[in-house]
Order: structure tokens, then sequence, then C-alpha cells
């Protein structure tokens, strides 16, 4: 499609199924007709790759063309006769499917893109036809181990070749490539490589049929059974926009989601492992040195720990940040500690720097580092130098938000309130050990390294006494006579948009509950 | 009619049976006053088949008011369907009138194919058995009410006599279905198999040995004193509430109504047969008895004539989208085997609409209101239950009657809770 950013285009008149439209000249004709409403299937096609016109499925009649041209590829031109409806397109389109299926495998009892596979969906909205022919099938490698995460059937590809291109124009490394030719072709790669790019699982995403699986997510689960909320990928600071596919309280897999701002169609093969930390070692109900307690009896030491602190010397009492944690709890935080208790010593805390490259994945690996940064005043100061206070006694007590990785010196402290979705050594020399919950479970919003706001929801409840943390901040703060009096995410973020510009003019948007991917679309 | 009119209606008629009108007459004002007493029979009580709580206020033995409380067997029959394919109903539908489940399957397939527009399509020999297992399931319908009422008057051989024909032929739908009760047989574009060898002569032979017992019940029955007591003149439904009302069925037959969806809308090839509707004269009790028994005569008609018409043919839609492929396809072929697993994990995709359709079922005018969003899975689902309004009248005709006269008049109706209740 044309590019938005460029001076107004030239329009051109096409005529699709009989009506004129006007389109940007040199439009894609396939996206031109969906634009429109003429449903023309494809399987090659992806609107984040170049077209290669190998699956044929897209064909459709324009006047003058002496055959049916692959609408993928066709650029629209002024006065174009496009007709997607008539008999003999809809029996090319047939034809082409049986040509398709004629050796495909009868798997999809135990295909895991059963439900979502494009190949069934376009079988029954354009073939629908019995098979002519119960011959025998040509036989290809059914388990080729292609790379560290993805599985390869060959007997399922149908030889569309997207995986090939999302590795050259995605990952811009070009592992796969088709050998042999024919009812021999099959999908593979260069002799002694393997398929280990960092944005390997793409592949599998646009994948139309099952041919290529993700070891992680191979025979977990049926899709029908998951169900689907819009989230964002808590992995790094480029916040690539994701869906949760959960079931049961349980996250099977993430997948990318569109935003052409951000991560276009694509995420990195370490983003999507982002959803087992959910799952393990968390921290589910509240503690007091180390024992369980009552949520209210810990609420209410934890409040009773931090009065006496404040009350002995305020300038001691430091309070610890995350930049994993969202801009609700962030603020939530701040609006306890600072305004609420006058505390001056703020720390960030958060997950060090990692790898990156110049395609998706950023260096800091923390999802709300510019949200943390924006909301809380400077001096922001670092963990080490936190060590170095406790050591010196610069700081007594301590108001901690998240999991960090932080080694004390023991006895130092008088006062220990952490809140945390998961155990550690921290939660474990903690006065009060209080739960939250994960990005996953709760609703909110993370700040990217460009400083977009973007919107998470919550795929499923937190277990146990978790609760989102500007929750539990606004419970202690109603026994610190800090009135914190949010009902929900949506008001701590409309207070934080008051106080912060640039959270101003950001929408909180319809809350997304989670919808069975049974009533969705073919994610092929 | 008025109601006090109704009320009288049942003395008036009693006093000619009993040609002693002084002393059976009763008159309110010289009687010996009694205490208003609560009766409530059921939901548990031998009587309310199906579970219905029926509240009387009675005086002595006269009841003064009744207030017929329903719900008990409700099984959120219409909220499931939304969540169930459209193809996944039928089980449900079975669960309906309990008593005869092919008309609910045929009833509802028939709505599911006029939404999708393929009526015309569905072979003509599947057409025939549908109306062949659904009349054997009317009279299996009817057997039970007249032989249930019999017996809860007393007449518990006719019970057995009746009830022995109707395990013939549930036998037989067995056969054709796979189960004797919950049949699940009929499918959308068909039926899911076609009659055994030699079936339809074994249907045959049921009807003569049927017609045997029904006689042997008849000669027991009609003419019976007790029987004729209890049921002349008792539970009168007038033409024009009938109407009002929306009754329908046997139950407004008998009113003289001469309303039956299969004569006045029909469908399937019904109006290829030759049948009669009876109806009653006075809408009492034992009109209702007799319209239900030549109605069984009248079903072994249209049987003996689908069964001499039916053509050769296929027995379901040719349509992948909407019939299963045969397993020896689904196992063999890619075609078949993605076909297979749309419809059973999609359902089958019917095109956005909303349809009324509408049958003759056991016990009256059986519809079924559909909406669908165009996917496999109906938005709503939503069934007129015959005996639901039939029952309603119920209110108005129980005061002034005896209390050994709600059982015959109840079980006249013929409620069926799990249609009724949903």
């Amino acid at each position: 499609m044309a590019d938005p950013t460029q001076a107004p285009q030239e329009m051109v008149t096409v005529v699709i199924d009989g009506k004129e439209h006007k389109f940007p000249k040199g439009s894609n004709l396939l996206e031109a007709c969906r634009s429109v409403g003429a449903d023309v299937p494809f399987f090659c096609y992806h609107k984040g790759l170049s077209s290669p016109a190998v699956c044929r499925q897209c064909l459709v009649d324009v006047k003058g063309a002496p055959k049916p041209v692959p609408s993928c590829y066709t650029p629209v031109a002024d006065k174009m006769e496009v007709t997607t409806n008539s008999p003999k397109i809809l029996d090319v389109r047939r034809q082409m499917l049986e040509f398709t299926l004629l050796n495909h495998p009868i798997d999809c009892p135990i295909c895991d893109k059963a439900g979502e596979c494009s190949l069934q969906k376009q079988y029954f909205d354009w073939d629908a036809k019995l098979a002519r022919n119960e011959g025998i099938k040509v036989r290809k490698a059914k388990v080729v181990d292609l790379g560290k995460h993805i599985v390869l059937d060959q007997e399922r590809c149908i030889l569309c070749t997207r995986c090939i291109r999302v590795c050259d124009e995605v990952a811009k490394q070009s592992e796969l490539t088709m050998a042999y030719r024919g009812s021999h072709q099959v999908l593979t790669t260069a002799p002694g490589h393997r398929l280990d790019n960092p944005y390997s699982l793409n592949t599998v995403d646009v994948c139309p049929v099952g041919a290529l699986t993700s070891k992680d997510f191979r025979f977990a689960r049926r899709v029908w059974e998951l169900s689907t909320v819009p989230s964002i990928c808590p992995g790094c600071a480029t916040g690539c926009n994701i869906e949760i596919h959960a079931s049961r309280g349980k996250i099977h897999r993430l997948v990318p989601r569109e935003n052409p701002a951000v991560n276009k169609f694509w995420m990195c093969d370490e983003g999507r492992f982002e959803y087992k930390a959910v799952h393990e070692n968390r921290l589910l109900l509240a503690s007091q040195r180390g024992k369980r307690a009552p949520l209210e009896s810990a609420l209410a030491e934890a409040a009773r720990l931090l009065r006496e602190a404040l009350a002995k010397d305020p300038s001691k009492v430091g309070v610890v940040f995350s930049a994993l944690a969202s801009n609700e709890d962030t603020h939530a935080l701040a609006r306890l500690a600072l305004d609420g208790l006058g505390v001056g010593r703020c720390y960030l805390g958060g997950r060090p720097l990692g790898w990156s490259d110049k395609i998706l994945v950023s260096a800091d690996k923390n999802p709300n580092t510019g949200g943390v940064e924006r909301m809380v005043p400077p001096p922001l100061r670092t963990l080490e130098g936190l060590a170095a206070d406790v050591a010196s006694g610069a700081v007594t007590a301590l108001l901690v938000l998240g999991n960090q990785d932080l080694a004390l010196e023991p006895g130092k402290l008088c006062a220990l309130v952490v809140l945390s979705s998961h155990q550690g050594p921290l939660v474990q020399a903690a006065d009060v050990a209080l739960p939250s919950a994960t990005w996953a479970e709760s609703d909110g919003t993370f700040t990217n390294r460009d400083g977009r706001v973007q919107r998470f929801h919550a795929a499923f409840p937190a277990r146990g006494e978790g609760m989102p943390a500007w929750r539990a901040l606004a419970l202690l703060g109603s026994k610190l006579s800090v009135d914190l009096a949010y009902a929900s995410a949506a008001e701590v973020f409309a207070d934080a948009a008051t106080r912060h510009a640039f959270m101003k003019d950001v929408p909180w948007g319809a809350q997304s509950l989670p919808v069975l991917l049974r009533f969705g679309d073919s994610r092929g | 009619m008025a109601a006090d009119e109704l009320r009288s209606e049942p003395a008036a008629r009693r006093r000619v049976v009993f040609g002693e009108a002084e002393v059976s007459d009763f008159d309110e004002t010289n009687d010996l006053p009694v205490e208003s007493m609560p009766l409530r029979m059921g939901p548990s009580h031998p009587a309310m088949h199906g579970t219905i709580r029926i509240a009387l206020d009675v005086e002595g033995e006269k009841i003064k008011t009744s207030d017929i409380q329903i719900g008990y067997l409700h099984r959120c029959f219409e909220k499931e369907c939304e969540s169930a394919t459209w193809t996944q109903i039928f089980p449900y539908t079975d669960r309906l009138n309990y008593v005869s489940p092919m008309l609910n399957n045929v009833g509802y397939a028939l709505a599911v194919e006029k939404l999708l527009d393929i009526e015309h399509k569905i072979p003509e020999r599947a057409q025939y058995i549908r109306v062949v297992v659904g009349e054997v399931s009317r009279i299996a319908d009817h057997l039970t009410c007249l032989g249930a009422s019999a017996m809860e008057l007393g007449a518990f051989t006719v019970f057995f006599y009746l009830i022995k024909a109707r395990e013939w032929l549930w036998e037989l739908l067995e056969e054709i279905s796979g189960a004797r009760l919950t049949h699940s047989y009929v499918r959308i574009g068909g039926v899911t198999a076609d009659m055994p060898e030699g079936w339809a002569g074994r249907l045959k032979d049921v009807l003569v040995k049927s017609r045997e017992a029904i006689a042997d019940a008849d000669k027991l029955l009609t003419n019976n004193k007790i029987f004729r007591d209890r049921m002349d003149g008792v539970g009168i439904i007038a033409k024009a509430d009938a109407a009002g009302w929306g009754l329908t069925g046997p139950v407004a037959r008998s009113t003289g109504l001469a309303y039956d969806v299969r004569k006045d809308h029909p469908y399937l090839v019904y109006d290829r047969l030759d049948f009669d509707v009876p109806v009653g004269t006075t809408g009492d009790n034992f009109d209702r008895y007799a319209v239900r028994l030549e109605e069984i005569t009248q079903s072994m008609r249209m049987i003996e004539q689908a069964l001499a018409k039916i053509p050769v043919g296929p027995i379901l839609i040719d349509d992948v989208r909407i019939a299963l492929p045969t397993k020896r396809e689904t196992y063999n072929t890619i075609e078949a085997m993605i076909a297979h697993f749309k419809l059973v994990m999609d359902g089958i995709h019917v095109p956005p609409g909303e349809v009324y359709s509408f049958t003759e079922g056991g016990n009256g005018e059986l519809g079924f209101y559909l909406v669908s969003d165009g996917t496999g899975r109906p938005w709503k689902c939503r069934v007129r239950p015959p005996c639901f309004a039939n029952l309603a009248i119920l209110d108005k005709v129980l005061p002034g009657l005896f209390i050994a006269d709600v059982v015959p008049t109840f079980g006249m109706i013929n409620m069926i809770g799990g249609e009724c209740d949903r």
C-alpha cells in the first residue's frame, strides 16, 4: 500500500466487481479488492512481506489481460476493470485449492494448526467439493528439526515461501530455502545451517498451515480452547504489541499483534518466552518475616513499620521503583511514597542491560523504564547506590516494588516492605512481603523506548492473594492515612494523566475481555 | 366463554350423566360452609408427570382457585443452544418433548434448513423418512398420554396394552436410530441413516399388532362407565378460548378448532398424504381422549401411504458445508477430513438472519425461532413449546372442578416438563 507520509498521491479509478473505487496509484490490487469487501483469498501474500505470487490463490480477472492475474503482484492502474467473483474465477480458485490439497496429508486431528488453518478455511469457503482422487499422496519428512524452536512437517507445507521471506526480510538472515522441484519440492535449510535467528518463531505465525510448529507450543493445547487478549511484551523497552493466548489461567503462547508504528507484524523469540515467568516461582500469599500472615495483618504491620521509620528519620526512608512495573503501579507508588509519606530517596530497579539489534530488540530489558523516568522526579538512584546507602546507614527503611535482585547487608534495615509478584531473596529477607499481580494478570500501560504509552489487558485474574500493585498500595495508603481511593486501573491512569504531560492525550481505551480464538478468524 | 359459565358447565353435564340432579348438584349457598384449605399437588406427585406444582385452594372437595407453577424442569435449553453448534442441538431437542423426540428433531431441522434456504434441496427420501418416523413418534406420544391417563383413573390393564404397543414402535425407532428414546436421528439436510433392511415391513406388521392392542384398549375404555364419568364434561375448554389462549394440537382440536399445522401449513410431504383432522365438539377431557385415539389411526394411515410412496435415493443433502462426509472419505481424503473437522469444530455456517418455523408436534404447534449471526452456533434459539400454551389455560379450567378431576384434566393436557420448562 502507499506510504501515507508522502505527499498526496495520485488517485486512480478502478472498477471492482462492477463498482467504481478510487485508490492511490500503485496500490496493491489484492489489498484494494479486500478493502472494498471483495473477499480475495491468498496463501503466499503477507502484508508485511514482498509478494512472490506463488500460490495463485488470489487470481482475479483484469479486463484486457489474456489470463487471470495474481492480484497480490499487480499494482492498480487507472481504468482497470477487475472481476473477483465470476464463475470462471471461482472455478480457478477451486481448482488451485484442489491442486494444493492433492498431496496434503490427512493430519487435521493431530495438527496444531487445525482450527486456525488458512487451508481449512479456504477449502470450506471456496472449494467444498469432495476429492476426485483417493490416490497415494507424496510422502515427505514428517519431523524435521529445523532449529532451536522450530519443527517442520514437509508434507503439510504448501510451498508458499512466507517463512523464507520472513527470514530474508525481517530477520535478514536467509537460512531457509526451497529444494527440488515439482511434487518433490520441500522447504529446508541450507546444508549445515540451522534456523536459529532471533526472529525464527515468526515463521510459525506466518505459516498458513501446520508445517512449521513451535516446539514450545507443539501439542500443548488445541487452539480453539485458547482465549486471546491484547497485551504488550514485557521483555524489553521496545514494547512489541502482542496477544496473550491463555486457557484456564495458564498462558500457552504469546504471538505478535499488528502495530505498524512499533513492531509491524513481528516479535523476537525471546519475547515469546516471557510468559513462562508468569507461572514460575510466584509469591501468592502475604508473609511477615518469612512466615505466612493474613493479608490484613501484613498490611497493618507494613504500615506500622513505615510509620515508625518515618517518625524516626524521614530522610532515611527509601523507595524502590521498578522499570518492570506499569505506569499505574508506578504512579500509585509515587503518590503514596513521595506525595503522601514525603519520602525523598528514590531508586530504580529492574533487569540489567542486555543485547540489542536494529530490528526490534532493545538493550534495556525493562518494558517501562520510560514511564518510571518520566513519572518520578530526579534523582533516581541505582540499585548499586542503594546497597551502599544501606551499608553506610544512609537508608534504614525501604519500600520496594518488584522482586529486585538486591543483596542487602543483613541487620541494617529496621523496615523492609516488599511488594512483589515473585519469590526471591529480597522477599525472604522482607519484614513484610505482599503479593502482586504480573503484567498478564492486570490492566495497565507501559511506556516504551519512544515514549509511546501502550495498553495491556488482564488475561486472567492473579492467583492467591495477588492483586495489581496499585491496589495493594492503595490498601497500604489507607492504613497510613494517605487517600488513594482508586477503584480501577483506569482511575489510576486518569489521575496520572492529569499530572504527567506524556500521558495526557493517551486514551485509556475500552476493556478487552478474553475472547475464545474459536470465535476469531483464521490467524494464518 | 365467561368464567362463571365455564364453571357451571361441568355441573350441568354431570347432572345428565348421573341422572340424579338433586344429589350430585352442588349448591354453593345451601351447602354447609367449609373452610378454604390449601392443597399443593407436586412437584413430586404420582400424577404430576414431569415435575410441576399445582397449588390449589379447595373448599371440601371443590377447587376454588388453582395456581399452576412450572419451571421445575428448566434446563436452560435455549441458553445452552447458544454455545452448541447447530448440529449439537439435536440431542437437546430430543429432551424437549421426550415422548416424541423425532418430531422435535424434525421441527428443529426444518427451522435451520429454512434459515439456510435449502428446504428444496432435502432429498425426497429423507423427507418421507422424516414423516414416517415423526408419525411413529406421534403415535407413541398419544399412546403414552392415553395409557398413563387411563392408569391414573384405575385402568391399569389399558396402560399395559398401550405401552406394549408403544414399545414395539420404540424398538423400531431404536433400530433406525440406535437409541430407544433419545434418537438424535435427524440431521440438518436429511437424516443420519437410511431405513434398515426390512424395516418398512416390520413397521407395517407392528402397525397391525398395535391396531389390535389399541382396539382392546378402546373396548375397555371408551364405553366404560367409570372412565366416562371421570372424563365426560370435565375440564371443558371453549373453542373461542382455545383460539384466544393460543392452544394447539389435540387440546385445541378437542374444542372443535380444526387447526393442524400438517394440514394448514403443510411441510415435508404432508400435502401428498391423505388424512383427516379429527375435532371434538365440547372440548372436555373425553373429547381430548377421543381426538388422540383418532389421530393415532390417522397417523397410521399416513405411515402406510408414505411407505408406499417413498422413493429410492439419497437421505442426506449433497453439500459438505452442511452434511458430514462418510467415514471412508473422511479417513482417506484431506477434503473430507477438513469438511468433517470444520463441521464438527466450527459447525455449519448458517447465514445471518432470523426464522420462525413451526411443525405439528405431539402436543401441537412446535415452533423454533432461530437467529443466526453467521457463525456455527445460533445467536438465539427460542422454542415455542405447545404444552406451555396448552397448560396455561388450566388455571382457568380447574376452579369449580373436584380435586379428583385434576388428574384426568391435567393428564389430557399432556404437559411434558422437558418441553414446557425447557
